[in-house]
């Protein structure tokens, strides 16, 4: 289900803080070089992708991501309470002839709407959060920002892949937020490999597990790039032998990456880290290569990376 | 009974390690509740052994029956999630269970009865002793689910069940500020924002902050990881500051108290000038539970 002509590569991880804001950056810098690149920040609860491009500039207003929420047109409610017995989330309630919406419950599916045999249910769109792009040199950046206090983090980061697919760029890169639920399921469907970042501690050797179940319930190919190498011992390669899944590269840890990491500095100056996710780019291809994978295009499209 | 609830919007900010730390410093007078249930690390902070496993089920999903299926397509124009495709080399369209919000209008639409509903397993909610003497409640949900807000409320619920009236329950809210925080949030009568000195770390605090305030939440701030940018140190307090919250403590950025983990130990067990510094937030962290006691400032009714 890759979006056309783009090759998709998401940047996961299952802990938080690992790593893969920065990481997704960068690769995406790595590839503006010589590529067009859409760098699409699918953590809508906290995105921070922009924090790394200072200069990025807005195109065009921000793109309001609503749903469909249901509201009575008329008091003549029979309360058949079919809809209160339909809806699983709680958020219609037809008691005494009068119908009460929770809209922050709702998750716009339409379904009390076909239901109710009066017919006084209509449709309204609701704002949950917005879709937004901006450039920045080669590089257009796609930011999902769910409102504070809404729970519909996954139609947000529908809406941002939508957005980012709909940028024709030839690769995408995809900040995918924390977790092994919903919101992490979302942000890495339809991608053609995902980068899972780990560090050498014990809290990030667990839930890469799960992050590597995930991407293995997806029938989603990926590799681990080990960050802050060095800043612990947990043993994260043993993990991705046991689980067959490669370790793509190791990025050592000092005190100066802490500090570039508050400030949200790229790592474009470093050289050697550059030419590290350089090959990193270049073992995806060849792992699509040796697999030979029936999709043919992700591996063309990956051909042409390096 | 007091509930605290720690949480920072970012991840990686040391919201485990910092609960952890307090929890164990506290000993037999908590109980931890670990609520980030896909990305459950409280029971390897703490030490634990399970003594209490149930299976958690979050409601029925959604399955065509291929052989009733006859390929019209109405489900597949009336979901809005973009869940039902047809299945390759066959008639049958087939629901994308990791993209399905079960919602059930499928099921509602389908003329020849073939889309069905199965229960399956989503996770497991636990109760574990840990070798510090107090009890957890921790779950662990299954990759690729959902409704992981249902399954914190009820490590919530459990914890509370469990804590007795003098008790302290300590809950380890997930990152981000989505359903599941919001489930971590609800019921707690004070909330520890962990904001990590770093512009990303302040930007996801902020958001967390707003959450709680439409929330009513009361708040106290703990700034981690500082003293790598003092301009960034500042930003973090007057985060807190401008928000009206009070600054707690701060803890420096400190590679010892990420060594500390690996030795089973958490943050409150640590030798030397680190350990000392530790203690020092710790107590005063306790300090302000206690006077969080005597107010009596309890949210015990919004327990959603």
């Amino acid at each position: 289900m890759s979006i056309e002509a783009q090759c998709v590569i998401a940047v996961a991880s299952g802990k938080g803080g690992t790593g893969k804001t920065t990481i997704a950056a960068n690769l995406a810098v790595i590839l503006s070089s010589s590529d067009s690149v859409c760098l699409a920040d699918l953590d809508v609860e906290a995105p921070d992708c922009l924090g790394y491009f200072q200069h990025a500039i807005p195109i065009g207003q921000p793109e309001n991501v609503e749903i469909l929420v249901p509201f009575a047109t008329s008091s003549h409610c029979e309360a058949c309470s079919f809809c209160t017995k339909l809806c699983r989330f709680g958020a219609i309630v037809a008691i005494g002839g009068v119908v009460t919406i929770d809209t922050k419950l709702c998750k716009g599916c339409g379904l009390c709407v076909m239901a109710c045999p009066q017919g006084i249910l209509e449709e309204k769109p609701l704002k949950i959060g917005e879709a937004s792009t901006f450039i920045e040199g080669s590089i257009t950046i796609v930011e999902g920002r769910m409102n504070v206090g809404d729970i519909r983090s996954t139609s947000v980061i529908e809406a941002a892949k939508t957005k980012a697919s709909l940028q024709k760029t030839k690769y995408q890169i995809r900040d995918c937020p924390p977790g092994v639920s919903c919101p992490a399921t979302h942000a890495l469907a339809g991608s053609d490999y995902a980068i899972l970042v780990a560090e050498p501690t014990p809290f990030s050797l667990h839930d890469l597990g799960g992050a590597i179940r995930l991407c293995k319930s997806l029938s989603l190919p990926c590799g681990v790039i080990i960050n802050k190498d060095g800043f612990g011992n947990a043993d994260i390669e043993t993990l991705c032998k046991n689980l067959n899944v490669p370790v793509l590269t190791r990025l050592s840890y000092g005190q100066d990456r802490a500090v570039q990491g508050a400030r949200g500095v790229l790592w474009d100056q470093d050289d050697e880290t550059s030419k590290n996710l350089k090959g990193v780019l270049l073992n995806i291809k060849n792992q699509f290569q040796q697999k030979n994978d029936p999709r043919e295009t992700p591996s063309e499209r990956l051909e042409a990376i390096l | 009974m007091t509930t605290i609830c720690i949480a920072s919007g970012k991840g990686g900010a040391g919201k485990t390690s910092f609960a952890a730390a307090l929890a164990s410093s506290m000993g037999q007078k908590c109980i931890f509740a670990d609520c980030d249930v896909d990305a459950a690390n409280g029971a390897i902070a703490l030490g634990s052994q399970n003594t209490n496993k149930q299976p958690y089920f979050s409601g029925p999903g959604f399955f065509i029956n291929k052989s009733a299926c006859t390929g019209c397509g109405l489900c597949e124009r009336t979901c809005r999630f973009n869940a039902i495709t047809k299945e390759p080399g066959s008639q049958a369209l087939k629901i994308t269970q990791e993209l399905c919000e079960r919602c059930g209008a499928c099921a509602h639409v389908c003329k020849f009865n073939a889309v069905q509903l199965t229960e399956q397993q989503a996770g497991w909610l636990m109760e574990s002793q840990t070798i510090r003497g107090f009890p957890m409640v921790h779950a662990e949900l299954e990759p690729g689910e959902d409704t992981s807000g249902k399954l914190v409320a009820l490590v919530r619920q459990k914890a509370r069940a469990m804590a007795m009236d003098d008790k302290l329950i300590i809950v380890d809210a997930p990152a981000g500020i989505g359903c599941p925080v919001i489930a971590s949030l609800t019921g707690a009568d004070l909330l520890f924002v962990i904001v990590e000195a770093s512009l990303s770390g302040i930007r996801d605090a902020e958001r967390l902050i707003e959450l709680a305030n439409n929330m009513k939440r009361p708040m106290t701030g703990i700034v981690n990881k500082a003293g790598l940018d003092s301009d960034i140190d500042a930003q973090a307090r007057n985060l807190l500051k401008r928000n009206g919250i009070e600054l707690l403590a701060q803890i420096r950025f400190d590679p010892s108290l990420r060594a500390v983990e690996e030795r089973d130990k958490t943050w409150a067990e640590l030798e030397g000038q680190s350990g000392d510094e530790i203690r020092a937030v710790l107590q005063a962290v306790k300090s302000r539970i206690t006077k969080l006691d005597k107010n009596g400032s309890k949210h015990e009714n919004s327990n959603t």
